[in-house]
């Protein structure tokens, strides 16, 4: 799957300055890649211009017609009138109902299904919102934080049973957690904190794209955590 | 419990005010023409409280249809309102523009044309308790309840029907306010039309005691009017207390 983004230009409303001016950026997938960046630097704003929230000003988002886009993030509810186990049974397609269940299974949300969304805690809220959106149809999924509640040893093991699910699929990983998205990704492009006339690049470095089963050194590990913080860190001393 | 503490409170509140006008009473010398003795208004209550209990479930009555009216309208309406084409911009300038306009200052013309039954006090009660339902249930229904409904929306199954479940689920709260609050002012619409002109219910009594300049006969039903409203509201919050514990599946905070 091939997203593009040419001349991307993009300024919310009432803003005085662009997010993206001039972006130019592609992805080939399938594959986890990750959008790595400080606060503000326009990762979920990209994330809801490739899946078509945001329109932009300018420029053009390049992504075959036939392909499915997902975003979700970590503030999504499902609503409170049913059980988690009910919600999941509808949303969930008649084909996908095995794969339901091993999701369930591997994310230990077993025993959560007959509670209320609200009587869980935030990260088993992230691990069912990820559930329901594993099972739909999608080509590329945008997962905007979904796990930022989550523990590192639930999480490591999500992310790898996810890659593990899904290889032909395409995922991008918005996370503000260096030594995860240098771990599990394929590829981690980092977003400089913008010019006031807009983030007109995006910086790529190699991931270790660790799967399941398989030990990644720590040093190595650590090596691409220090990249990616001297990249995002850099790009603002630069930017300052 | 919830009934039992509103009246309670109002209870409370209406012997104070009593006491301070007994109070004022004694310390400025007033008479018993002007301020009747404790005495005068128990005599009243005991001689015409029948009559009185009558009337005020006469007034609840008609105050309860009118909310009916207005809170089936004002979904209705609040609906077409919420919409973003032009019926809906349509809808929410007449509905801010004519709920600036007092609603009491048109009841002369209804009962001109409509006469003193029970047409126009049902009128009155609705009109003065449908706009502010109207503007808060066109608030509710216009907005988004963003981390519940892009699931929906960005898997294609948001209909209208889902939005406006997840919009009403997620302001069942604001909603059960309003009713209350509505349901005071449809009491107080339909009491300002009986007081006004119409022939029947307590604020026709109370017109009628005015007259006679006859504070004991209104004492009484002023306690009659607070004692049925009180009631009225703590039966709506009880309504609204079991939609949320059937919703949410145990009783919301």
């Amino acid at each position: 799957m091939h997203i593009a983004c040419r001349n991307l230009h993009y300024t919310y409303p009432g803003a005085n300055f662009p997010v993206f001016s001039n972006l130019d950026w592609s992805i080939e997938g399938p594959g986890f890649f990750a959008l790595f960046g400080l606060s503000g630097t326009g990762k979920s704003t990209l994330a809801r211009l490739i899946s078509g929230e945001l329109s932009p000003m300018q420029g053009d988002i390049d992504i075959p017609n036939s392909r499915r886009v997902l975003y979700t993030h970590n503030a999504e509810r499902i609503p409170g009138w049913n059980t988690v186990g009910a919600h999941l049974r509808s949303v969930t397609p008649a084909s996908k109902t095995s794969l339901l269940t091993t999701i369930l299974k591997d994310y230990g949300m077993e025993a959560h299904l007959e509670s209320r969304f609200s009587g869980l805690s935030m990260g088993q809220k992230n691990r069912i919102n990820l559930a329901r959106y594993l099972v739909q149809e999608f080509d590329l999924l945008i997962a905007d934080e979904v796990l930022a509640n989550v523990d590192e040893p639930t999480r490591n093991h999500i992310l790898e049973r996810l890659k593990a699910l899904f290889p032909q699929k395409t995922f991008i990983y918005i996370s503000h957690n260096a030594l995860e998205v240098a771990r599990f990704s394929q590829t981690i492009y980092v977003l400089p904190h913008g010019p006031a006339t807009g983030t007109d690049r995006i910086h790529k470095i190699t991931g270790l794209d660790q799967q399941e089963g398989m030990e990644t050194p720590e040093e190595l590990v650590q090596e691409r955590v220090y990249a990616i913080l001297k990249s995002a860190a850099s790009t603002s001393e630069h930017q300052a | 419990m919830r009934t039992l503490k509103r009246l309670f409170q109002f209870i409370s509140i209406y012997a104070t005010a009593l006491g301070l006008l007994w109070g004022v009473k004694i310390v400025y010398g007033f008479s018993d023409y002007l301020i009747p003795p404790p005495l005068e208004v128990l005599q009243v209550a005991s001689q015409n409280g029948l009559l009185y209990v009558k009337a005020v479930l006469d007034t609840l009555a008609v105050a309860i249809a009118g909310h009916m009216v207005a809170i089936v309208l004002a979904t209705a309406v609040g609906l077409v309102g919420r919409l973003s084409t032009w019926p809906g911009n349509l809808t929410r300038t007449a509905a801010y523009n004519l709920q600036a306009y007092p609603i009491v200052a048109v009841a002369p013309i209804i009962f001109l044309f409509l006469g003193d039954g029970l047409a126009s006090r049902l009128l009155i009660a609705v009109m003065i308790c449908y706009f502010p339902l109207l503007l808060s249930f066109i608030g509710i229904f216009a907005q988004p309840v963003e981390e519940v409904e892009h699931f929906f929306r960005i898997t294609g199954r948001i209909n209208w029907r889902l939005e406006l479940s997840i919009r009403t689920f997620e302001n069942m709260d604001k909603i059960t306010t309003v009713i209350v609050g509505s349901g005071t002012m449809a009491l107080v619409g339909t009491i300002i039309a009986e007081f006004l002109a119409a022939t029947n219910g307590i604020g026709y009594i109370i017109r009628k005691a005015l007259y006679q300049s006859n504070l004991a006969k209104i004492l009484v039903a002023l306690f009659l009017i607070g004692l049925c409203s009180s009631l009225y509201l703590s039966l709506i919050e009880t309504i609204g207390g079991w939609i949320k514990i059937r919703l949410y599946g145990h009783k919301a905070a």
